[in-house]
């Protein structure tokens, strides 16, 4: 009976569960993932700095509120190229299309450019995630001390095993020795058996703001003054690669990187698609894949959107 | 494959009855608007923030800020304003998923401090005061809120 029935309709048409089509469907259906899993990352991100007990700086980590701006204007602009590149497709006007998605791919790449000079800003100053004992200690205690002290006999064990030190050897061999004598040896000895607590305190402390001091305060009142005045024996001497005292670092290098980096990898997509409609004649029967791609990337605009204050500013 | 050509030209008509919304004039006023609002949490940053003492107002700000950006974001460029109904299908749930799994964090990662032992308190950095006063474990209660305070002094 039911076979009858069927046969009776030729014409049935199937009406789509939502009034727009499939691919956008699929794009919103990832979105939404995609938001639970950066809302998961930042949430985790305010619980964990929130919860902790110190939390460093940005200027005690290198990083410039400025360029944080800077990038979010580009990526804020991106977003509208995006959405002109739209308009342009549904009016049929393929070339202008191509050219706000050429546009689109050149602003994206200039955000990844200056994440990669922070970046590299950071692992210059040795400022990176490490499982186990990394570059960065929580505290100038002893055992920061004593890492200090590794690092230095390291490098004075590789200096003197030359027969003939040139003479950029040979002032090397200087610097190692003059840190050993003016900060290590003095902490370690107000810290030993017969020191007192509050001195081994003060020396130590004065031995971490001497690699690395804490209170870099770029933005002060010189700038560039400021910024080679509070310079430390890493920034002075970039062989040394001596650890560093950053309280809260560690956890700050963690979520930093996570954050960013699963940012930067989103938008890197995002230029690889960009990149393939540049070879596509974007006209008005491609509007519907204009329109996805760029709900992706208003995504991840507005995902750089919540982590420039809450990793810059805060 | 007639079927493929429907959902077309489905797409199209659909596409036509929306080209009354956004327009380059209101696409440029929201551009404007997103940029007051990166400059209005930039401001913040600046010497001229009044409430540098409390941190607090400044990060109420920020995220009151980021959240009107975002909800711009959505609206306008993403044409969510526009969409039926089934834009709450999708977003609604997410959103609630995404809070109840930070407020889950809370008793666990986001109060671990409160319960911190005495032992791995001394390996921990704790807030410059309670480093002088010796006593990291009272301090770090009572600086609870505001734990980035004593680095913010001195700027």
């Amino acid at each position: 009976m039911s076979h009858d029935e069927h046969s009776a309709h030729p014409g049935f048409d199937y009406q789509p569960a939502l009034p727009i089509p499939n691919g956008k469907v699929c794009v919103w259906l990832f979105l939404s993932t995609e938001i639970m899993f950066f809302a998961a990352l930042i949430g985790t991100y305010i619980v964990l700095r929130f919860g902790a007990l110190v939390w460093p700086h940005p200027s005690q980590v290198h990083l410039s509120e400025p360029i944080g701006a800077m990038n979010t204007f580009i990526l804020i602009c991106s977003s509208v190229t995006v959405v002109l590149a739209l308009e342009m497709s549904k009016k049929n006007n393929a070339a202008a299309a191509k050219g706000w998605i050429l546009l689109t791919l050149i602003l994206g790449s200039l955000f990844v450019g200056v994440k990669g000079y922070e970046y590299n800003a950071k692992f210059s100053h040795r400022i990176y995630p490490a499982a186990g004992p990394g570059p960065i200690y929580e505290k100038a205690d002893i055992y920061y001390a004593a890492a200090v002290r590794t690092r230095l006999n390291e490098l004075q064990t590789a200096l003197q095993a030359q027969a003939e030190p040139s003479e950029q050897q040979q002032h090397r061999i200087e610097v190692v020795q003059s840190i050993l004598t003016n900060y290590v040896e003095p902490a370690e000895q107000a810290a030993g058996e017969n020191g007192n607590a509050v001195e081994a305190e003060q020396e130590l402390e004065e031995l971490a703001n001497a690699v690395m001091p804490l209170h870099h305060a770029a933005h002060d009142t010189q700038g560039a003054e400021a910024e080679v005045h509070h310079a430390g024996l890493n920034d002075e001497h970039s062989w040394l690669k001596l650890p560093i005292r950053i309280p809260g670092g560690n956890m700050w290098a963690s979520t930093y990187f996570l954050l960013t980096g699963f940012h930067a990898i989103h938008v890197i997509v995002g230029l690889i698609v960009f990149a393939i409609l540049l070879f596509m004649r974007l006209d008005a029967t491609k509007a519907g894949v204009v329109e996805n791609v760029g709900l992706y990337w208003h995504f991840v605009d507005l995902v750089w959107i919540f982590l420039f204050p809450l990793l810059y500013l805060f | 494959m007639s079927d493929h050509s429907h959902s077309h030209s489905d797409s199209h008509g659909h596409e036509h009855d929306h080209a009354d919304h956004g327009g380059l004039g209101k696409y440029m006023v929201v551009f404007a608007a997103l940029c007051v609002l990166t400059g209005a949490s930039f401001f913040t940053y600046s010497d001229l923030w009044p409430f540098k003492e409390t941190p607090q107002v400044g990060w109420a700000f920020m995220m009151a800020v980021s959240c009107t950006k975002a909800m711009l974001v959505i609206l306008f460029f993403m044409h969510l304003l526009w969409e039926a109904n089934w834009k709450y299908v999708l977003t609604v749930p997410a959103t609630f998923m995404s809070i109840f799994l930070v407020l889950m964090l809370v008793p666990d990662i986001g109060m671990r401090s409160h319960y911190v032992s005495e032992e791995r308190l001394r390996h921990m950095a704790v807030p410059e005061e309670a480093h002088e006063d010796g006593h990291p474990a009272e301090e770090g209660h009572q600086h609870e809120g505001e734990p980035a305070a004593p680095d913010e002094a001195p700027h």
